[in-house]
């Protein structure tokens, strides 16, 4: 269906588009929900700012699933898109295809646009938190979403990257401006090894594993030791992962009442009617099934044994991720299972986003930084942002797998 | 059979920053509606929280103030409740670390001195104002005093009436006045008291059902809610007139009754959790340090300081309610070593203007140092009274030097005696009449005389002076 | 988990789900329960919670107040306003 929901009249500088969850002056920002429909924000968001500083122009807003957490577009109320071989693709990764933008930035909250990447041979650098600003996208889980660019290649992601990262005194998660100018030069790949996810990849199928298989080929000629590690702690970082986003998901959702803006239902005759109407008529079944759940996770009985154990499982896959790094340079998994979904797929199961995301949790949980480039997934030290693109690069350069290739081709 | 009556209270203070806790709209009360808005604090999305680094330093003095542990390290959590008035559907406030834990404050009885316990001190955003219009039968809503910073101080149920009561909310609001962390005005709603109560028969430890009770905007309001809900609850218990349970109750002063409460708030699942975009606030020795050395001495203790100065308890009692007046008691002494005309310049001639314009005690804004200058030309007889009353006028209009402005305003007392007699001699000379009847022995006689030397004078001359030499001047002529 | 507890959550979040609706969140919440397992297994009595991922602190403001945002942009998206005021239906306390 739609990939842009708006399109910019004119377009001074190099073509970027924006996920529609980044809150722009210049046009709508839906959220891809209906409760969210034609809302115009008063500021645009600090990447839009320096965007256009850096001589980019917003060429429009790429269609997103409801809140932007699902698996690829599905839930959103504009639609989802698919591609001429009937697969779910991202708006965003459709439009990189078709060259209508140099580049697309969006707010990576459940790790759709490394999917969207790996599957369409793109490039997708979610860069690590608080590097770039999240002031002015719309709020989903704001411990561990950051605002992500994706584009055809590592080279044309590091340059937006570099336009977007530094400080901003507005979000008080903002890294100070030294320290996300990290994110802009690579640094040495000291260790030369990298680590191979042995449960991450074994969970894909044999068309991401031989993506796999390129990288590790690709590796060993450039220099580097592959070693396969025991990732259980970074498998156990989703359930966590699902707990913490959900419980967040739901308080920054509750904004959305029909009171201030956007949505209110015609049946509105008590304020509990406007506000359940409202939000019954306005959301999606995913988001609602998610407000439920994150809201019990977040309850008397269950805080102590759901919620804070999910922090503390957040600080076990920290420290699980500092002690590889001690070692290797990245960690190598995949970004998702398979190399397409199909709507069927989703329809029988449509809760695939939290389990889709094992590969997506470790990197989110963590604030790290993850590449994805032809088909793979590197997931580095905190600031190694560059440094894994630059190589994420060599490797999409220089192999372009087959294999990626044929899947990417499949798809469309 | 009789009973105790047990209660603990939660105040609400609204902290006297310029701007809001988490955006930077004014914290301006009393403007028209949503004048004082951004995105932030109407709930639209985008917006990120940033703390004000006043309101904490305030939630630290408050802290302080009331000799509360102050928790080194604080963080925010987040509350969510569906409420019209509360734009996110959540509020910020701190429930896993407060600011301050495990005070004390001190309060007169009849039995003698009490220490009421303080279990904490939290950080908080305040929620909007709801106008209900009953015209179109809808809920008006005012984002103003959204995020305005707040503490919410909590005390154990350590107070057993309402004198009780009272007494504490005015040893709090003296405390945090002086140490200018609000102006706890309960008229303005800056301060804020809710009231959970529950009685017992006498010298039972086991405590009877709660109540907590909201929406007293005074002290009396408050002693009439408490005599109420007591009565409420012996009725309850002796007559079972009706089941107490749990809950929130509202008090319709006009009504002078208390009803039962079926708001939102009153659910009680608020899921709190750590707020991920505001980062912990680490108090280090410094910082802590720092606000040590704001603290003003307790206001007893400055009271008998001033006291010991040579003022009355009156003038001191005044003084001390008000930091922003003793601030400027204290700038005037020390510029003119005079206790007493100090204090009586501020507490008549500064609280008149000031009340004139519709300004309180804290709004005096005049430069105490220019004061206690003023006051001491007054005392060296360099100037009048009633002249130095017109340059206080222009003193709360603008900074100026009094000495400066007696100057370039012809303000001086003359000194040369001969040039007074001279005058008082043509004026004598032309009211013949007066001077006459005030020979005769009506004393009265003499006031228009003298009205009319003190302005051809130009005020210029000490009352008494003046008179004595208008008497002398009748008398030989 | 059970039906009860889902209609608690449902007015506490204000949403209304259909029977349907219903039986397909139990579902998704013994989904994520039984994903809970092996979080579970991971010993984390000496763990420190983690709430946020950056060793941010003191991230704080002066106290200066700007211009505020013209109340009538603000609320030129407004379901329903009046006089200046946000309108909802009469709220009863």
């Amino acid at each position: 269906m739609s990939l842009l929901i708006n399109k910019a009249q004119e377009t001074a500088g190099k073509p970027v588009v924006l996920e529609d969850l980044v809150l722009t002056t210049a046009m709508p920002t839906t959220g891809g929900s209906k409760m969210l429909d034609g809302y115009m924000s008063l500021f645009d968001a600090e990447v839009v700012a320096k965007l256009e500083a850096a001589g980019y122009g917003i060429a429009g807003k790429a269609n997103i699933g409801e809140f932007g957490f699902d698996l690829m577009g599905e839930t959103s109320y504009f639609g989802a898109c698919e591609n001429e071989a009937g697969a779910l693709v991202s708006a965003a990764s459709q439009l990189l295809s078709a060259s209508e933008a140099q580049a697309v930035v969006g707010l990576d909250v459940n790790g759709v646009q490394r999917r969207a990447a790996a599957q369409a041979g793109q490039v997708c650098v979610k860069p690590t938190y608080g590097t770039v600003s999240r002031f002015g996208t719309i709020a989903v889980v704001c411990s561990g979403e950051a605002v992500c660019v994706s584009a055809n290649t590592a080279a044309e992601a590091q340059d937006v990257l570099s336009a977007i990262a530094g400080h901003d005194d507005k979000d008080g998660t903002s890294l100070p401006q030294a320290v996300c100018e990290k994110v802009k030069t690579p640094a040495e790949l000291a260790h030369k090894k990298i680590a191979l996810a042995k449960s991450l990849t074994a969970a894909a199928d044999e068309a991401v594993k031989s993506c796999i298989d390129a990288f590790v080929a690709f590796a060993q000629d450039a220099g580097f030791t592959v070693e396969e590690i025991d990732d259980a702690l970074l498998v156990a970082a989703r359930p966590a992962w699902n707990v913490l986003m959900s419980s967040e998901l739901c308080n920054n959702v509750s904004r959305f009442d029909g009171v201030k803006y956007g949505y209110r239902s015609a049946n509105a005759e008590t304020i509990d009617d406007l506000y359940t109407n409202s939000r019954t008529e306005a959301f999606g079944e995913l988001l609602k099934n998610t407000i439920l759940f994150g809201s019990e996770m977040l309850s008397e009985e269950n805080y102590m044994p759901r919620y804070d154990k999910s922090l503390r499982m957040r600080r076990v896959v920290v420290e699980e991720f500092a002690r590889l790094f001690g070692e290797y340079d990245a960690v190598l998994m995949p970004a998702c299972s398979k190399m397409a979904y199909t709507p069927a797929e989703v329809a029988a199961d449509k809760f695939l986003c939290f389990k889709e995301n094992m590969f997506t949790a470790p990197a989110s949980i963590a604030g790290l930084p993850a590449v994805v480039a032809g088909g793979v997934q590197l997931v580095g030290p905190a600031f190694s942002d560059a440094a894994l693109l630059a190589l994420a690069g060599q490797f999409d350069a220089a192999s372009k797998t087959p294999v990626a290739c044929e899947a990417s081709e499949e798809v469309r | 059979m009789r009973y105790e009556t047990v209660i603990g209270l939660e105040v609400h203070v609204e902290l006297a920053t310029d701007s809001k806790i988490f955006c930077s709209c004014a914290n301006r009360s009393g403007d028209e509606q949503n004048s004082h808005v951004c995105p932030a604090c109407c709930g639209m999305p985008g917006m990120l929280p940033v703390t004000n680094k006043r309101a904490v330093d305030l939630g630290m003095t408050a802290g302080m103030m009331l000799n509360c542990h102050i928790n080194r390290t604080t963080t925010f959590d987040k509350k969510s409740y569906y409420y019209p008035d509360l734009p996110g559907s959540y509020q910020t406030t701190q429930w896993f670390s407060p600011v301050a834990v495990n005070g004390t404050v001190r309060i007169e009885t009849e039995n003698g001195p009490k220490d009421i316990r303080v279990k904490q001190i939290h950080m908080e955003e305040d929620a909007g104002k709801l106008v209900h219009d009953t015209l179109s039968n809808t809920t008006l809503v005012d984002f103003n005093r959204t995020s305005v910073p707040l503490i919410e101080i909590v005390s154990q149920p350590d107070l057993s009436s309402a004198d009780e009561v009272v007494a504490y909310l005015e040893r709090l609001r003296s405390l945090l006045r002086f140490a200018k962390v609000s102006e706890c005005r309960m008229e303005l709603g800056t301060m804020r008291c809710d009231v959970n109560l529950s009685i017992r028969p006498e010298g039972s430890d086991k405590l009877g059902v709660r109540t907590e009770m909201k929406n007293m905007n005074s002290i009396s309001a408050i002693r009439r809610a408490i005599a109420y809900e007591v009565d409420r609850h012996i009725d309850a218990i002796e007559n079972g007139t009706e089941e107490l349970v749990q809950e929130t109750r509202r008090w319709d002063d006009e009504k002078g009754m208390s009803f039962a409460m079926r708001n939102k708030e009153t659910a009680g699942d608020y899921r709190y959790f750590p707020d991920p975009n505001v980062m912990p606030i680490v108090i280090d020795d410094e910082w802590y340090g720092r606000i040590q050395g704001t603290l003003p001495p307790f206001p007893e203790v400055k009271k008998q300081q001033l006291i010991d100065q040579g003022l009355t308890e009156y003038d001191a009692d005044l003084l001390t309610q008000s930091r922003v007046l003793c601030d400027c008691y204290d700038a005037a002494f020390a510029a003119s070593g005079l206790a007493k005309e100090c204090a009586n310049w501020i507490a008549t001639n500064c609280l008149s203007i000031l009340k004139k314009n519709g300004q309180t005690m804290d709004d005096l804004e005049i430069d105490g140092d220019r004061l206690g200058q003023l006051v001491k030309l007054v005392g060296d007889g360099v100037v009048s009274n009633a002249n130095a009353k017109k340059i206080l006028e222009v003193m709360f209009e603008e900074d100026v030097d009094p000495k400066a402005y007696a100057e370039a305003n012809d303000m001086i007392v003359s000194n040369d005696t001969d040039a007074v007699m001279d005058v008082i001699r043509g004026i004598v000379a032309a009211n013949e009449k007066d001077a006459n009847d005030f020979r005769g022995g009506n004393e009265k006689a003499i006031n228009p005389l003298f009205g009319k030397c003190m302005k051809e004078l130009k005020g210029n001359c000490a009352p008494q002076q003046l008179r004595e030499m208008l008497i002398a001047c009748i008398m030989e002529g | 988990m059970n039906k009860e507890i889902l209609v608690r959550l449902e007015k506490l979040n204000q949403l209304r789900l259909t029977e349907e609706q219903e039986a397909e969140t139990l579902a998704f919440f013994a989904e994520r329960e039984a994903d809970m397992a092996i979080v579970d297994a991971v010993d984390t009595q000496e763990v420190e919670r983690m709430v946020h991922v950056m060793p941010l602190e003191n991230v704080l403001r002066e106290d200066r107040a700007i211009e505020p945002f013209e109340r009538e942009a603000l609320q030129a998206g407004a379901p329903a306003a009046e006089d200046g005021y946000w309108q909802v239906p009469r709220t009863v306390d």
